[in-house]
């Protein structure tokens, strides 16, 4: 096994900085990756051992141990105690190794003296970078009166109870975030984030239109024709209505602020129509009917 | 989670350490073709084979999107030359032996 000169794999003096290394290390990258010199042996050869001079030289203990060490590693005692260490606690399941490409190739083909040196798998720990968690995306059904005022509901997101608040005036297909509450991240990566898409099931009396409410009151001839009263149901209670004298079928009254709650903005409501349908009395008697003649001839 | 020859991504970007958007971003750049079996989205094994490679370079060398789609072009160019020239190569020494 002969002893391997790191700095002369990289181009490098001794006293090169953690930047020199890097920029070193990724210039002879560029020029040696296998993926850049498919079929080229020589350069597959030539990007392990610089990838293996980069894992010691950009490894502040790595570096000082090979410093130390490096040229007379046959004789140095103190460092096969560290070894048996190292091995030690790699076969606890802490070492780095796994997760290779497979591709065929990358860093876990070490030379046997960074091996002997550093231990049987290690490497690849700078590349091994955080990466965030996966993004969760659920389903929230609500109906139409539950958007209408501001909800709490209790979710259970893998186990984890997640309390949210909805605001009023919430749309349909909205989406929340809720940032840390997606899968854990790896190597000490930040938790992906939930996202919660409300789908709110259509009213069979109250459509929504943006912040507008649109809906159908009945009335009948002699009130459309006369005029009167009329209670109506909104989504904020009972409303007494006064109906004009000829108020003609299909004509829409707006009534401003009774409609849905504008999102996040308290105390704003769009408004809402009705419009009236009038309904013909059916079944007329004898009398009635020469009512109506009369009527039509007046 | 694999259904013939299709590997789920959610898979891939737990082996490989990698986000679901660098994965959708290459796709979007057209270099990986994903495909999606109820609601779930797979690469085949050729797809997966390209992505390694985009994945190795990404973190090897730090290259962008930009850089991964201009190399994916120039290394599909020295493919085709490489097959030019061993062709040529054995016509030559075809040529050479009945002359």
């Amino acid at each position: 096994m002969d002893y391997i000169d790191y700095y002369k794999i990289l181009d490098l003096k001794k006293s090169a900085s953690i930047d020199d290394i890097k920029k070193a290390y990724r210039k002879l990258a560029r020029k040696y990756h296998p993926d850049l010199n498919p079929n080229n042996d020589e350069a597959n050869k030539k990007f392990q051992q610089i990838n293996e001079a980069n894992e010691v030289l950009s490894d502040p203990e790595k570096r000082k141990k090979y410093d130390k060490y490096g040229k007379d590693w046959q004789h140095a005692d103190q460092l096969d105690a560290q070894q048996k260490q190292q091995r030690q606690y790699q076969s606890q399941g802490g070492g780095y190794g796994g997760g290779g490409y497979s591709g065929g190739f990358g860093g876990d083909d070490f030379s046997d003296f960074f091996s002997s040196m550093f231990g049987g798998g290690a490497g690849r720990s700078s590349r091994q970078s955080p990466f965030k968690g996966q993004d969760y995306n659920a389903d929230l059904q609500l109906n139409l009166k539950d958007a209408y005022t501001t909800q709490k509901q209790t979710l259970t997101v893998n186990g984890k109870q997640v309390r949210i608040t909805i605001p009023a005036g919430v749309e349909n297909g909205q989406k929340i975030k809720l940032s840390g509450y997606g899968a854990p991240g790896a190597n000490n990566g930040q938790p992906g984030d939930l996202y919660i898409k409300f789908n709110i099931s259509e009213d069979p009396k109250f459509k929504r239109k943006g912040n507008d409410i649109y809906i159908q009151e009945e009335i009948d001839l002699y009130t459309a024709v006369l005029g009167g009263e009329k209670i109506v149901e909104t989504l904020n209670g009972k409303v007494k209505l006064k109906i004009p004298e000829g108020t003609q079928p299909d004509s829409t009254l707006r009534l401003k602020g009774k409609g849905f709650p504008v999102y996040k903005k308290a105390d704003q409501f769009g408004d809402l129509y009705i419009k009236w349908q009038v309904k013909l009395p059916t079944n007329l008697n004898q009398e009635q009917k020469e009512l109506f003649e009369k009527l039509s001839k007046s | 989670m694999m259904r013939n020859n299709l590997i789920a991504l959610h898979d891939i970007c737990v082996y490989h350490h990698v986000e679901i958007d660098f994965i959708q971003s290459l796709e979007d750049f057209g270099l990986i073709k994903t495909t999606t079996q109820k609601q779930l989205t797979f690469l085949s094994l050729d797809e997966l084979m390209k992505l390694e490679r985009y994945v190795r370079l990404a973190k090897d060398l730090d290259i962008n999107l930009e850089g991964l789609h201009a190399i994916s072009q120039l290394l599909n160019q020295v493919e085709t030359m490489q097959n030019e020239i061993n062709t040529l190569k054995a016509e030559l020494n075809h040529y050479k032996q009945f002359n």
